[in-house]
């Protein structure tokens, strides 16, 4: 992979980097130009005070003052405070990033693993019964709404059987720690998990099939010419590493989307992750956290992208090379 | 074992742990609790708190907080809101009324040990005074206090006020509110929890929970609960649900449509709460001079129609589920005695063709036949603009009928659909037509009342006022101004009635229906719940919650049931995953012995 | 045997009777693959429903007024075939009504996904150079916002109303369908590059017109086929998070409004699960159409 290439992408990745900033930070206005009336509301404060603070908060001066203001602070790594709690945005993402990622990340990778697993079956005995039977649940899945499967399975499971709870991420006003503590955010995390998994699995189940079925046919005819080596050997050490491919870079631009995805099932189950603060930061709007949260998950996604684009460099070297 | 056999068993091995994580969070969920000796009540709630601030809050959940972390002069009874002592032992009256001197009780102490003297009490009032705090103003603004002695305070006031001697207001710690500068008090955090009541906040987790701990300098003994936590529910059905399985311990505002069902359930209780809120329909009276009111509605046969065209009694029925009473005239306090009876005959009854009779008469017709009236000078149609709040879980029923009501009689609508926040600056500059929203008044009628005289108009969108109706009326105005100073209870009676009879004669606000507050708690954690007032009101979230200090814990309870009793279903489901799995890799196995022999 | 006379067949009638063939074939192959079949045929009943709802559906039913005489929460069966919800109205009229929002705003929102898309592509793709890159940026922007979060923001900017909706998902979708086109506008333009050559003067346009668009058109209609999924349950993901139309019945809008009344703990559900089961139905058959003329269309992915 030639430097050049690495230096040509990672520019690449900057300048959307900025360019995303420039417009999250417009966008927003565009919404709501003077976030302390509604921030604020009803709460008889005098001009003065609201003008201070503006002041406090950046919002007066012109947009473009603003906007420098803000970009100042960016850099060094502050994302201003959040206009309805009043502390620090990065604090608040701070504290819901990681319900979102441990929810979203294991549900996303058992729906990979078992995703997958049923997409190699399902494209390596084309037609077979497993291959329609597998396909016809994948497009099943991917079918479904995933917030009216949480409404399913939470008025099933929680409900009607009350195996798990109803929601939040653990017993409110415990004082379990460590290991306890962990096994009841588990316990929580379970339902909107199982629900999540089974609404990802399906795409990747079906990107995997149709990888292999390609795959299938260009290697197939060299790999016949192959002497004797045995159908499995040749599906493992042949098909699959070369079929897994798109795969993985599905998965990796997915990743970039595992902080935005899980929304509505995260409103379901009061799961507190980013879902939840996106929800709460657009009833504001409160401008910094909304900034805040939208240069995340593009970063996010940003990021995800480079490094998929980098390791095509490394796999594929007639794109690295070039 | 070949590759994809190694997968499909990490999948499985993968759905195993899973399991068992699950199944032993159930397990930990139980050892958890019944490890702690500290006595938790758990609270559902839908509302957060705006923010702890006692200068800049107005939400019920905030003054919750409030009720538990700053005592006031004077209590007021659980029963039926007499006057009791509090921070203050006994008061006496002076300068014909206008004045009174409270003698505090010995040895207050705030939560953080500094004394609480008369020092505290004046600071609050004279602060609040000159700094117009919002939740003190309204009881403080002509009052003026002096430090007698340590022990010892006088407030005076400068006009004769029916209010004097109960101050109904949060006295705050003056070392700690002083130091705050006086443009900085309404975005103070107010996380210190400082306070003199029986609970003290100890954190606020924005959007989902608030935990207060039991103040152990409260001058009447330390509470029997160590600790409460409020839990914030996105949705009220996960609440309700949550109570059921144990995860709470109380849930306030249940939805209409559970409560029924959760009283005939063993080990709860529900509570049907009065405290005199109620839900209206306001219109814009455009008394304010800004925005862009839809005309017909300053006519008041318009309004009237409008009032005869919407049967209260069938949004009593399926919104509410019978579950408050119809709504008259407008409720100022949780107390009767200060509305009015009006008979039947001159009530506004729902009768679809005396509406159409009205419009009709005065002269709105529907000329051109496509079933919406038109103005008198055929201008414009009559299509109000609806604004509905998206945070009321009642308010997209409410609007269905009500603007079905509407085009029965040729009145259109177009819906619009607000946050609180948005709604406020929407009412604030005068830009619409019709909204439903709701008020829970205090127990004395004035802060109610002066919500509706001019001096509440918004004529600025900068400087919004609490007269959403837009409705200025001097009559009302002067009468208000008599209550106001009215000593005599009886005379300021029916002072009052006079007020509301007025109101309720120009449809300023409709009112919908007197709503309570739907609660349940469960009966096997805690004993010692009150109601305020007695047998009407409700349990949390009254006028002065005198009930958490009241809560005795049942042996040892306050923890968490989890998933208890349901032993056989977890041992029957990793049972089925553990085939499963099982099967699964058998299958596999086989499957693939069968592809190598290809 | 020799012809009696030489066959003179016009350009123009060689290409129909070429087309004519190739869409013979198309039908043929379509029709060995069953489960589309099966798709296409649950398609043309739910269209049929939507388009026939004003007639069928008892206006009555939807109306809350009206239904003030009706019971709440009735189960299925007797008068009211699929039960009646929380304000006595028929589940039954509103899952049919439904049907009209939810399809109509998934046709058309990809309709201008497909059309913003398309265009953007095209002109990037052909175009190329300093066009491509500025829209390229434009794109990635796209692309890389979640797309969720900023169809609400722009929801609740726009309002509610079902045009604002469409509005949205198709700012939100047309991203994909650009890169889609241009790439293959891309491949195209490379096996073009001797035909342009040999184009004597050809304009830009005519060679858009005649060559790339007839290359690219199938790929376009696949994608859109498999984009009005995406499409429909975007506009149930936002009515269901409370930004849809409120007067307008919808199937995302009955789960909300199920969610809310509390369907769920009152075990109710025939309320919810009927709408459910047609947002399934129909995203399912468009997925299977789709990947049929998906396959069909695209010669690369033939023989699967």
């Amino acid at each position: 992979m030639r430097p050049r290439f690495v230096v040509g992408k990672v520019l690449g990745a900057l300048s959307t980097l900025a360019f995303v900033v420039v417009v999250n930070f417009f966008l927003f206005r565009v919404v709501n130009d003077d976030p302390v009336e509604s921030m604020f509301r009803g709460r008889n404060l005098s001009i003065e005070q609201k003008d201070r603070l503006r002041q406090q908060f950046n919002l007066d001066g012109t947009r473009f003052e603003q906007f420098a203001a803000y970009v100042r602070e960016l850099l060094s790594g502050n994302l201003g405070v959040s206009l309805q709690s009043r502390r620090p945005v990065t604090t608040e993402i701070g504290e819901a990033i990681w319900p979102t990622i441990a929810l979203v990340g294991t549900a996303t990778t058992l729906s990979m693993i078992i995703g997958i697993s049923i997409g190699i079956r399902a494209g390596w005995r084309r037609r077979s019964r497993f291959d329609v039977g597998s396909t016809t649940f994948s497009m099943f899945t991917y079918s479904v709404p995933d917030f009216w499967l949480a409404m399913l399975v939470l008025g099933l499971f929680s409900v009607q059987l009350g195996v798990f709870p109803t929601g939040g991420l653990q017993d409110a006003g415990t004082t379990a720690t460590g290991i306890s503590l962990l096994l009841d955010q588990l316990h929580h995390m379970a339902l909107p998990c199982l629900v999540l998994a089974i609404a990802y699995l399906g795409e990747y189940a079906i990107v995997m099939r149709s990888s292999m079925l390609d795959t299938v046919r260009e290697d197939y005819l060299q790999l016949a010419r192959a002497k004797g080596l045995r159908d499995v050997d040749v599906r493992r050490r042949h098909a699959v590493p070369n079929a897994v491919l798109p795969v993985v870079s599905l998965s990796a631009l997915n990743f970039g989307f595992v902080l935005s995805g899980a929304i509505a099932v995260e409103s379901i189950f009061s799961w507190p992750g980013l879902g939840q603060a996106t929800l709460q930061a657009i009833r504001g709007p409160d401008f910094p956290m909304l900034q805040g949260l939208f240069l995340l998950f593009s970063a996010a996604v940003i990021v995800a992208n480079l490094a998929v684009d980098l390791l095509y460099g490394v796999l594929d070297p007639r794109v690295g090379g070039r | 074992m070949a590759g994809r056999d190694r997968v499909a068993v990490g999948a499985v091995v993968s759905g195993l742990v899973v399991a068992a994580f699950a199944t032993m969070g159930l397990g930990s969920s139980v050892a958890a609790s019944v490890d702690d000796e500290v006595v938790t009540l758990t609270v559902g709630v839908i509302q957060d708190l705006d923010t702890p601030n006692v200068t800049a809050g107005f939400l019920v959940s905030s003054y919750e907080v409030w009720n538990l972390q700053y005592a006031t002069l004077t209590d007021k009874a659980a029963a039926d809101f007499a006057t009791e002592p509090s921070l203050a032992e006994s008061w006496v009256e002076g300068d014909g009324g206008l004045s009174y001197t409270y003698t505090l009780r010995e040895g207050l102490e705030w939560s953080d040990g500094e004394p609480l003297t008369a020092d505290d009490v004046a600071f609050t009032i004279n602060t609040s005074r000159d700094q117009a705090w919002a939740n003190h103003s309204s009881i403080t603004a002509n009052l003026d206090a002096t430090v007698i002695d340590d022990r010892t305070v006088k407030i005076t006031s400068s006009v004769p006020d029916p209010k004097l001697p109960i101050m109904d207001v949060y006295i705050v710690p003056e070392h700690v509110w002083g130091p705050v500068a006086e443009g900085d008090v309404t975005t103070y955090e107010a996380l210190d929890g400082v306070g003199s009541g029986a609970f003290t906040l100890r954190e606020w987790k924005s959007g989902q929970s608030w935990t207060m701990d039991a103040n152990p300098s409260y001058f009447k003994g330390e509470p029997a609960i160590d600790v409460i936590v409020f839990r914030v529910f996105t949705n009220a059905d996960a609440m309700v649900a949550a109570l059921q399985q144990g995860e709470i311990d109380f849930a306030h505002s249940v939805p209409s449509s559970s409560f029924e069902g959760l009283g005939d359930e063993a080990g709860i209780e529900s509570v049907f709460g009065q405290q005199g809120g109620f839900s209206e329909l306001a219109m814009n009276g455009m008394a304010g001079g800004i925005g862009d009111g839809h005309p017909a509605l300053v006519d008041i046969d318009v309004r009237h129609a409008i009032h005869r065209a919407i049967d209260k009694q069938a949004l009593f029925d399926r919104v509410i589920l019978g579950l408050g009473s119809p709504g008259v005239t407008l409720s100022v306090s949780p107390d009767p005695v200060w509305q009015p009876e009006i008979p039947v005959e001159e009530q506004f009854t729902y009768d679809p063709a005396a509406a159409n009779q009205l419009l009709d008469e005065a002269g709105y017709v529907d000329t051109d036949g496509n079933g919406i009236r038109e103005m008198p000078d055929g201008s414009q149609e009559l299509v109000f603009r609806y604004a509905e709040r998206s945070e009321s879980d009642i308010a997209a029923p409410v609007r269905e009928l009500i603007t079905g009501f509407l085009e029965a009689v040729g009145i259109g609508t177009t819906v619009d659909v607000y946050d609180d926040g948005q709604l406020t600056e929407v009412v604030g500059s005068g830009e619409y037509d019709l909204f439903v929203w709701g008020w829970t008044p205090f127990v004395d009628p004035d802060p109610m009342l002066s919500y509706f005289t001019c001096d509440q108009v918004t004529f600025d969108a900068e400087v919004i006022g609490y007269n959403d109706a837009n409705w200025c009326s001097e009559e009302y105005d002067a009468l208000y101004a008599a209550q106001n100073q009215e000593l005599d209870r009886e005379r300021r009676i029916e002072i009052v009635h006079e007020m509301l009879r007025l109101f309720y004669a120009e449809s300023t606000y409709i009112v919908l229906f007197e709503d309570a507050d739907l609660q349940a708690y469960r009966t096997d954690r805690f004993t010692g719940w009150t109601r305020q007032p007695a047998e009407t009101g409700p349990v949390l979230f009254s006028n002065t919650s005198p009930t958490y200090f009241l809560l005795q814990p049942i042996d040892g309870g306050g923890g968490d049931d989890g998933g208890l009793g349901t032993g056989a279903l977890i041992a029957i489901i990793v049972g089925v995953l553990v085939l499963v799995g099982g099967g699964a890799v058998v299958v596999m196995r086989s499957r693939s012995n069968r592809d190598e022999r290809d | 045997m020799a012809p009696d006379s030489p066959v003179i067949v016009s350009a123009a009638a060689l290409v129909r009777s070429r087309r004519r063939a190739a869409f013979a074939d198309f039908v043929r192959r379509f029709r060995r693959d069953r489960l589309a079949v099966t798709g296409l045929v649950v398609l043309v009943g739910f269209g049929l429903m939507a388009l026939l709802a004003p007639w069928v559906v008892d206006q009555d039913g939807l109306s809350a007024v009206a239904s003030l005489d009706n019971p709440t929460w009735a189960g299925p069966g007797g008068e009211f075939l699929m039960g009646t919800d929380h304000l006595g109205r028929s589940v039954a009229a509103q899952f049919v009504q439904g049907s009209r929002v939810s399809l109509f705003v998934g046709l058309m929102s990809t309709v201008l996904t497909i059309a913003i898309g398309s265009v953007v592509g095209i002109v990037a793709g052909f175009f190329g150079r300093w066009t491509d890159s500025v829209l390229m940026r434009l794109t990635d922007w796209f692309l890389v916002i979640p797309f969720l979060p900023l169809a609400i923001v722009l929801a609740s900017v726009l309002g509610r109303g079902i045009w604002n909706i469409i509005f949205v998902i198709a700012i939100t979708s047309w991203p994909s369908t650009a890169r889609l086109v241009r790439s293959q506008v891309l491949t195209v333009k490379e096996r073009l590059y001797v035909d342009r050559a040999r184009a004597l003067g050809a304009t830009q346009v005519h060679v858009i017109r005649r060559h790339v668009l007839p290359n690219v058109a199938p790929l376009i209609l696949a994608s859109a086929t498999l984009a009005v999924p995406i499409s429909i349950l975007t506009e149930t993901t936002l009515a269901f998070l409370g930004l849809g139309d409120p007067t307008q019945a919808s199937w995302g809008k009955t789960l909300e409004e199920a969610f809310q009344a509390g369907a769920i703990s009152r075990g109710a559900w025939w309320y919810y699960l009927p709408a459910g089961l047609g947002i399934v139905a129909v995203v399912l058959a468009f997925t299977l159409f789709g990947r049929a003329l998906e396959e069909i269309l695209d010669p690369r992915l033939r023989d699967r």
